[in-house]
């Protein structure tokens, strides 16, 4: 184990899911609770995926509505209460997307513009481990390996749910590079996490 | 191909499908061997969870706080019909065992108002927030606001302004519509408290704008406000309403 952070300090699950569980009995004292600790990450989240602080936003307020209105079935999916939370944002920041997308056809050039992300060789990791869970660690730990656009273009394609072909046209880079900077990303992963597993 | 045989190959398609990257007939053709293939997968489940930790790696930024505003507006108003819907479906099971009289006040149980009253809530809420936000300059030099709504009528159409002060303690309604009572008539407010029976906030005279005493408690955690077409004067105090309901809306409180 390169590190041993995860036996030294307390792990913040318990008291996340201790949160999600009172929620799942319509306890709103606890949602704001949540909402306090976990919305400036959701929201970091949020933004990364639709990079609009508006839509953002609109995604933040939906991803709680539907944490309010199926908390009651987060012990059955077995994830970090992080994660779990994570994913739904994920999930409500790619519909805002992708209705978005559908509703300007015509304006795609702009929505590409907006889109698009430039790639820093020297991309620093700025990821913020605070509450994250064990599982997230050893990810960031070996995102860490992986040098910066190669980083990039697997968050992106994790996070924006994107192609190959997307990537390469909102990255303004060759397929073929996106291709082995995620399938070279992928194998450094692969060694990497099952240090961990 | 025997996947299993093959562990890093298994892996990087795990790892693959979970990313998003494996796409066409080689996602659907190791779907089908994850169906089949029990290692398959668990491999693909557990790189399913270690690629959904991606989403707790990404910096903070601080939301807008009227994000959880609207957050708790849409869940009060959730609540408030559930509540209601609690309320009528008692109320129905009481009806069961008595004889079907026709009853005063049956539009307090009338699904179709309930429902439409929710759906206009809902939008209500939206538009109330944007409302609230354009008057925030026009309402500077109030002394205070710290509820908004806007009512409206069968029509959807803005009826009634009402915000309510909490220095001076008062309502302060303003008609925006053209809504005329006749003489022998007129319109009564009300709290509409989830769970709850409906609460009179006063009696309107026919003027176009309107101050009624209230306190914080009187509209706190009201969902819905009201307002019904009584005999003259309203309805006797203590009384719940008798007449139709001509504009409701939801009450959103500002806390910007």
């Amino acid at each position: 184990m390169p590190d041993n952070r995860w036996m030294t300090v307390p792990s913040p699950d318990a008291e996340l899911m201790a949160l999600i569980d009172r929620i799942g009995h319509r306890d709103e004292a606890a949602l704001r609770l949540l909402y306090d600790r976990t919305s400036p990450k959701l929201m970091g989240l949020a933004m990364r995926v639709v990079r609009q602080r508006e839509w953002a936003e609109d995604v933040l307020q939906e991803a709680f509505l539907t944490v309010w209105r199926v908390a009651g079935d987060y012990r059955s999916s077995l994830s970090p209460p992080l994660a779990w939370l994570g994913l739904i944002v994920r999930s409500r920041a790619l519909d805002l997307l992708r209705r978005r997308t559908a509703d300007r056809a015509q304006l795609t050039q702009e929505f590409d513009e907006l889109m698009a992300d430039t790639l820093e060789s020297d991309a620093p990791n700025p990821a913020d481990t605070a509450d994250a869970s064990e599982q997230a660690w050893a990810l960031h730990q070996c995102l860490s390996q992986l040098e910066g656009r190669q980083r990039e273009v697997v968050s992106l394609a994790y996070l924006r749910e994107m192609s190959h072909g997307e990537l390469a046209e909102q990255l303004k880079l060759p397929l073929g590079t996106v291709k082995t900077w995620i399938r070279r990303g992928l194998e450094k992963l692969r060694v990497c996490m099952g240090r961990f597993a | 191909m025997n996947l299993i045989a093959h562990p890093e190959l298994l892996e990087l398609l795990a790892a693959s499908h979970a990313l998003g990257t494996l796409r066409g007939g080689a996602r659907r053709r190791f779907e089908a061997l994850a169906r089949e293939q029990a290692p398959v997968r668990a491999a693909a489940l557990v790189w399913q969870g270690r690629l959904a930790s991606m989403t707790e790696l990404q910096p903070s930024v601080v939301p807008d706080p009227a994000v959880w505003t609207r957050i708790r507006n849409m869940i009060d108003a959730e609540q408030a019909k559930i509540a209601i819907e609690r309320q009528r479906d008692a109320a129905n099971a009481r009806d069961d065992d008595r004889s079907r009289q026709p009853r005063q006040g049956g539009w307090l149980r009338s699904l179709a108002l309930w429902r439409g009253a929710t759906a206009a809530g809902a939008l209500a809420t939206v538009l109330a927030v944007t409302v609230g936000l354009n008057l925030r300059d026009q309402l500077h030099n109030a002394p205070a606001v710290q509820y908004v709504a806007v009512l409206n009528d069968d029509k959807d159409a803005a009826s009634m302004l009402v915000t309510f002060d909490p220095k001076k303690k008062q309502l302060v309604l303003q008609r925006v519509g053209g809504f005329k009572e006749s003489d022998d008539k007129s319109l009564q407010l009300w709290a509409l408290p989830p769970g709850g029976a409906p609460r009179s906030l006063g009696v309107l005279d026919n003027a176009p704008g309107l101050r009624l005493a209230a306190s914080e408690s009187d509209v706190h955690a009201v969902p819905t406000l009201a307002v019904t077409l009584e005999a003259k004067g309203g309805v006797p105090p203590g009384s719940g309403p008798k007449g139709p309901v001509v504009f409701k809306g939801a009450l959103i409180e500002k806390t910007i």
